[in-house]
């Protein structure tokens, strides 16, 4: 039997293999990629996230993060917009993207320093990431899955959570969690006085 | 082939007004009652936390199949929800009455349309669809919010923030009060008091918030209706001697080749703004050549809401967002008698964020990162800002209209419908001044305030859009009559939105109920089934 091309490959491929099947792979490698070699994750972490969170609070954001990749489904269908018909599906998984990212920024790391992303310093990972930021030309904090580079994702991520804010405003604001209405009333407690 | 269903009442639509129409004739009638609805069943409540989590992560629609495949319309739909419960199962549950100036523009300013009713005629369906719905409020000043009595939950309590915006207000001379909302302060109708989720729109986690579902879970455990869905009618049909409506034709999607009769004394359009007026000119018929109740060219005609104008004004506050964001403060002040030119607007105050986020770059653009971010952040939040809306009214044009569109077709052939919503020349003509007006009040609330309005923006869509069918007591300037009964047709009813004259310019859902309720009086007292 003869070899096949890869454009005859391909072709084989899309004509047997569903295209969401493939996607559901893609998806799935890459998640398990990421997994995998959960070191440089969590150096990036530390990297992009506020190091006042502490160890425990960095494990706990980049956690988090990795949930929420796992998770992610693609052509969901997104809430309704009012005054339209039209309707909106969640986007193609970034986790293939944001894993390569990872492995660019690793690759960097032994070009320039001759060692792993995780095992430069926390400096020489910032100057890595501002350079890769600067290359992507993001200028904005992004919504989690229109992030252009894994570093923003992560960031994104944690800074749009109940936890951040209350970090923020130095409160115990608890954003969209179930509180008493009644508390509502007075000034939310500083946070301090529970951590 | 086909099935046929009979019934006293036959209710088509089972979104808010529907289930206000049902529940207030299984109480007062023995009437056997058929809810037709072409979506599906909604999702229960006990799914409604993981749905919830699924649209805070990732923005998805946490009421999965809630619309028909290929109905993508020309025109602003209001939305494209179509399910048990309607669009009322992700509204906002906020529920402000309308004034009574709403109901006399003519004889009060000179513009648009008296409705053919009074706003002391509805007061009663009015305090009927607040106890119904578990509406909290606060009583505002007298002059400026009438009502006859309390309302049935006490008000959501003004968070820290709302607190401090309305001292605010009051320095512009502005009185605000707790925004009246369909969401438990305290525990009711076995529905748990809100807890600050702050997710109302579109999902309210615990059903503190009242959504249709709720009424026809009772019903349904009470066997007082039986609800059909996925059951698309397409048609009703007339007796050509009697004009009266025999049947309604049906699709059941489930079964496309077996047609579905629904076979009734009375028949009730209760499925909104859009699919009321749709049906009746998709029912076209040799007597009805242009729809039916349509004697009056007006079916599809009228459309109304009111226009949104936002801004967001920095103040020398600290607020702390997100404390129960979606609440906010109330004043109607602006809604009665125009002492000028015509403009009548509510205003509405939250706390809001906007512009205060966390950001990935500095003033001076420089790339931020970690504690950075969080340094830049507090700076920025130290002090705080208020989103304030006011929506105005917008006296329609009959040429605001929904239409059918004969180039597109859903999957049983039927024209879908398209939309066009216009102003009145009066209106028109006044647009520049009005939102030039409630821009100038953002400004002098800001100055009261020492603070400053860091932007405004106009919607280009009319919110909590109406009409098509409105009311009135002249069979040749409107499609039905004070009660919602169709000139032209004894036996058939349309209730709520679509009966509006006008949009007034406040949430309107609260005035779509009551006025189904009115209507569902009116049904009990002329029909042969009353309890």
């Amino acid at each position: 039997m003869p070899a096949l091309s890869r454009r005859a490959f391909l072709g084989w491929l899309a004509a047997t293999v569903p295209a969401a099947a493939i996607v559901r792979r893609a998806h799935a490698a890459a998640v398990a990629h990421l997994e995998a070699d959960p070191r440089l994750l969590r150096a990036l972490a530390d990297a992009v996230l506020p190091a006042s969170l502490g160890e425990a609070g960095i494990r706990c954001a980049t956690d988090a993060f990795r949930q929420w990749i796992d998770e992610y489904r693609e052509g969901a269908e997104l809430n309704h917009g009012y005054g339209t018909s039209a309707l909106r599906f969640t986007r193609s998984t970034p986790a293939t993207r944001w894993s390569a990212q990872l492995d660019a920024m690793n690759v960097r790391a032994l070009e320039k320093h001759g060692r792993r992303f995780d095992a430069t310093s926390r400096a020489d990972r910032v100057v890595l990431v501002r350079e890769a930021l600067d290359k992507e030309r993001i200028d904005r904090m992004p919504a989690v899955a229109d992030a252009g580079h894994v570093a923003a994702a992560l960031v994104a991520h944690f800074f749009d959570s109940a936890e951040a804010v209350d970090l923020c405003y130095e409160a115990q604001i608890g954003k969209n969690t179930c509180r008493p209405l009644a508390s509502s009333a007075r000034r939310p407690l500083p946070l301090a006085r529970t951590r | 082939m086909r099935r046929v269903v009979e019934s006293d009442i036959c209710i088509v639509g089972s979104g808010i007004t529907a289930a206000m129409v049902a529940d207030k004739l299984s109480r007062t009638t023995t009437a056997t009652i058929v809810v037709v609805e072409a979506g599906d069943d909604t999702i229960p409540l006990s799914r409604r936390p993981s749905l919830r989590e699924r649209f805070m992560r990732y923005g998805e629609n946490p009421w999965g199949s809630d619309h028909l495949d290929a109905y993508e319309i020309e025109g602003p739909l209001q939305s494209r929800s179509m399910q048990v419960g309607g669009l009322a199962m992700h509204w906002g549950g906020v529920t402000p009455r309308f004034s009574p100036e709403d109901f006399r523009q003519r004889s009060v300013a000179g513009v648009g349309t008296d409705w053919p009713i009074s706003y002391d005629d509805l007061e009663p369906a009015y305090q009927e669809a607040e106890a119904l719905l578990g509406v909290a409020g606060e009583q505002g000043p007298a002059e400026m919010d009438p009502r006859a009595k309390p309302f049935p939950l006490p008000a959501l309590p003004l968070t820290y923030n709302l607190g401090l915006l309305k001292e605010w207000a009051a320095k512009a001379g502005i009185a605000m009060w707790s925004q009246p909302s369909a969401k438990n302060s305290v525990p009711y109708a076995g529905r748990p008091a809100c807890c600050r989720n702050d997710t109302c729109t579109p999902v309210c986690p615990i059903g503190a918030k009242y959504s249709p579902d709720f009424t026809w879970s009772a019903l349904r455990r009470a066997n007082r209706i039986q609800l059909l869905t996925r059951t698309l009618v397409r048609r009703l049909v007339l007796d050509p001697s009697t004009k009266r409506v025999t049947h309604a034709i049906a699709v059941d999607r489930d079964r496309p080749g077996t047609p579905v009769e629904f076979h009734a004394k009375q028949f009730v359009i209760a499925a909104g703004y859009v699919w009321s007026s749709h049906l009746l000119l998709l029912s076209a018929q040799p007597g009805a050549e242009s729809g039916l109740a349509n004697r009056s060219g007006l079916v599809g005609k009228y459309l109304t809401g009111h226009r949104n104008v936002q801004g967001y004004v920095n103040l020398p506050l600290r607020l702390y967002p997100g404390m129960n964001g979606q609440h906010s403060l109330l004043s109607k002040q602006f809604m009665r008698k125009p002492s000028g030119k015509y403009l009548r607007h509510d205003l509405r105050l939250w706390e809001s964020e906007v512009g205060r986020g966390a950001r990935l770059r500095d003033d001076s653009g420089a790339l931020m990162l970690g504690d950075e971010i969080l340094q830049d952040w507090r700076r920025r939040t130290q002090t705080g800002v208020a989103r304030v809306r006011a929506y105005y009214d917008v006296i329609p044009d009959r040429s605001s209209e929904l239409s059918l569109d004969a180039t597109r077709k859903n999957a049983w052939g039927d024209p879908l419908p398209k939309l066009a919503l216009r102003d009145a020349p009066e209106s028109a003509a006044l647009r520049g001044y009005s939102e030039d007006t409630i821009k100038a009040l953002f400004t002098d609330m800001a100055r009261a305030g020492g603070g400053e309005v860091a932007r405004t923006s106009v919607d280009n869509f009319q919110d909590h859009p109406a009409g098509g069918c409105r009311m009135g007591g002249d069979p040749n300037t409107s499609v039905v009559d004070s009660h919602g009964r169709t000139h032209d047709h004894e036996n058939l009813f349309v209730v709520g939105a679509p009966t509006c004259v006008s949009g007034s310019c406040a949430n309107a859902t609260l005035t779509f109920c009551a006025l189904a309720l009115r209507s569902a009086g009116e049904i009990a007292r002329g029909a042969d089934f009353r309890g």
